[in-house]
C-alpha cells in the first residue's frame, strides 16, 4: 500500500513537473519461436521478421515477413511446404502506460497473403479392407504456383526489457480468404497461415525480440 | 513491469502445451477405396438372388474367403497392381474337397488415387477394362454359367458392379 501510495504521489508530481514526452519510431525484431523451432525440429525451417511504426499515440503500422519449409508426416500423407509470406494491418495499444513506459497490450489486425510450392513425398491408400495389406506410394508430385491470402485478428503484448529491446508475444486467430489449392491435393499447411483445418479458420503465435529505433518525440 | 512479466511468462508455458494437437480421425463412413459389389443370381431364373453354397474365394498367397449363405459379396482390388484374380470355389469351404468346383474371375483394371482428406489421405478407384472380368475354367467345368458388368467404374459401394449367375 505504502509503495503505490508513493507511486502515485511520484507519478503526480511528474505530470506536475515534467513534460513528458511520446517517442515515435520504427521497432524491428525476429520471431524467436520460428528461429528456435529451425533448430530443434528436424522438419521446419524458417524465420519471421516483424515490424511496427508508430503512427499515433496508439496506433501503429505493424507487418511480418517470413519464410518457412514444413514437413508434415502423417499417418496418411507425408509432404513437404515451402513459401514465403507477408503481413500487413495495425496494432491498437490499449495499455496504459505510467511515466514514460512504452509497453504495449494490444489488439490489431492483419491482412497476409503466402506464395509457396508443395511437394507430396508419399501417401498411404486408405483402405477399409486391407485384405491385400497397406499400398505405401512414393509420389513426389511438385505443385507449384500455389497462393493464399488470410486475415488475422491479433492479441499480444509487448514489455521494454531494456533500452530500446523488447520482448513480444503475439496470438493470432486466422480467416482463410482465398487459397488456389493443388490439383488432387490440398494445401494442409501455408507458410504464414500454419495448419489448415476443414474450415476456414486457423491460428498462429509469435514470440518477438525487437529493437526500437526512435525517430522523434512529441509531448505528451 | 513486473506484472506484465508474470503474464509473459504465464502465457509462455501456456503456449508450450499448444504442441499437441490432436489428429484428426478419418470418420466412419468416409467413402475410401471401394470394394467390388458382387450379387450372385439363379441362372434358370436371372431375377432371383440365389446364395452360393459352402463358397471360398482364394487368391493364392493370402487368407480364404469365406462368405457363408449370402448372395452378395464385397472383395477387395489390389491397389499396387492393374490386375487381380479370384478363385472362386463352389463347395470350397466344407470337408469334402471332391465337389469343389473352382473358377478363376480375373480383373484387369486401370486405378487412380483420388485426395480425399487430411486425415483419409487418398483413396483408390478403378476402371474395369472392357470385357472384364474375365471366367476362366480352374479344374473340370464352370458353375459359373454368367458374368454381367453393370457398373465397370467401381468409385463407391453404393451399387453392385458385377453380377455373377449361375
Amino acid at each position: 500500500m505504502v509503495s503505490l501510495a508513493t507511486l502515485a504521489q511520484e507519478k503526480a508530481n511528474d505530470t506536475v513537473t515534467k513534460a513528458r514526452t511520446e517517442r515515435y519510431g520504427v521497432r524491428l525484431g525476429l520471431d524467436l519461436h520460428r528461429l528456435t523451432k529451425s533448430f530443434y525440429d528436424d522438419n521446419y525451417k524458417g524465420f519471421e521478421i516483424v515490424g511496427d511504426y508508430r503512427l499515433t499515440k496508439k496506433i501503429y503500422i505493424a507487418g511480418e515477413l517470413g519464410n518457412e519449409k514444413k514437413t508434415v508426416e502423417d499417418d496418411q500423407l507425408n509432404f513437404t511446404t515451402k513459401g514465403s509470406y507477408f503481413k500487413v494491418g495495425f496494432d491498437y495499444n490499449t495499455y496504459q502506460n505510467w511515466l514514460d513506459m512504452e509497453n504495449m497490450i494490444y489488439a490489431g489486425m492483419r491482412y497476409g497473403v503466402s506464395s509457396f510450392s508443395q511437394e507430396l513425398n508419399s501417401y498411404t491408400i486408405y483402405n477399409t479392407n486391407p485384405y491385400f495389406g497397406q499400398t505405401t506410394i512414393t509420389s513426389g508430385t511438385k505443385f507449384d504456383g500455389l497462393n493464399a491470402s488470410w486475415i488475422e485478428v491479433v492479441g499480444g503484448m509487448k514489455a521494454e526489457l531494456f533500452n530500446n529491446l523488447y520482448l513480444g508475444f503475439s496470438v493470432r486467430i486466422n480467416y482463410l480468404v482465398s487459397d488456389k489449392k493443388p490439383d488432387n491435393f490440398d494445401n494442409l499447411y501455408i507458410p504464414g497461415f500454419n495448419r489448415t483445418y476443414d474450415g476456414k479458420f486457423g491460428a498462429g503465435f509469435n514470440y518477438t525480440l525487437s529493437y526500437f529505433i526512435p525517430f522523434y518525440k512529441s509531448q505528451k | 513491469m513486473r506484472k506484465i512479466k508474470i503474464i509473459a511468462i504465464a502465457l509462455l508455458l501456456a503456449n508450450s502445451f499448444w504442441g499437441c494437437e490432436k489428429d484428426d480421425i478419418c470418420t466412419e463412413g468416409t467413402p475410401t477405396t471401394p470394394n467390388v459389389v458382387i450379387e450372385f443370381y439363379d441362372a434358370l431364373n436371372p431375377t432371383n438372388l440365389k446364395a452360393v453354397t459352402n463358397l471360398k474365394i482364394l487368391v493364392p498367397g493370402y487368407a480364404d474367403i469365406t462368405p457363408s449363405g449370402v448372395s452378395k459379396i464385397e472383395i477387395p482390388l489390389k491397389t499396387n497392381d492393374v490386375v487381380t484374380s479370384f478363385e472362386f470355389i463352389q463347395n470350397g469351404n466344407d470337408a469334402d474337397t471332391a465337389n469343389n468346383n473352382t473358377d478363376v474371375v480375373t480383373f484387369n483394371y486401370t486405378k487412380e488415387d483420388i485426395f480425399i482428406s487430411r486425415a483419409c489421405g487418398f483413396k483408390t478407384v478403378f476402371q474395369l477394362n472392357e470385357n472384364n472380368p474375365v471366367l476362366t475354367d480352374g479344374d473340370a467345368g464352370f458353375w459359373i454359367t454368367d458374368i454381367e458388368v453393370t457398373q465397370p467404374n467401381i468409385q463407391n459401394e453404393n451399387e453392385t458392379h458385377i453380377k455373377i449367375y449361375f
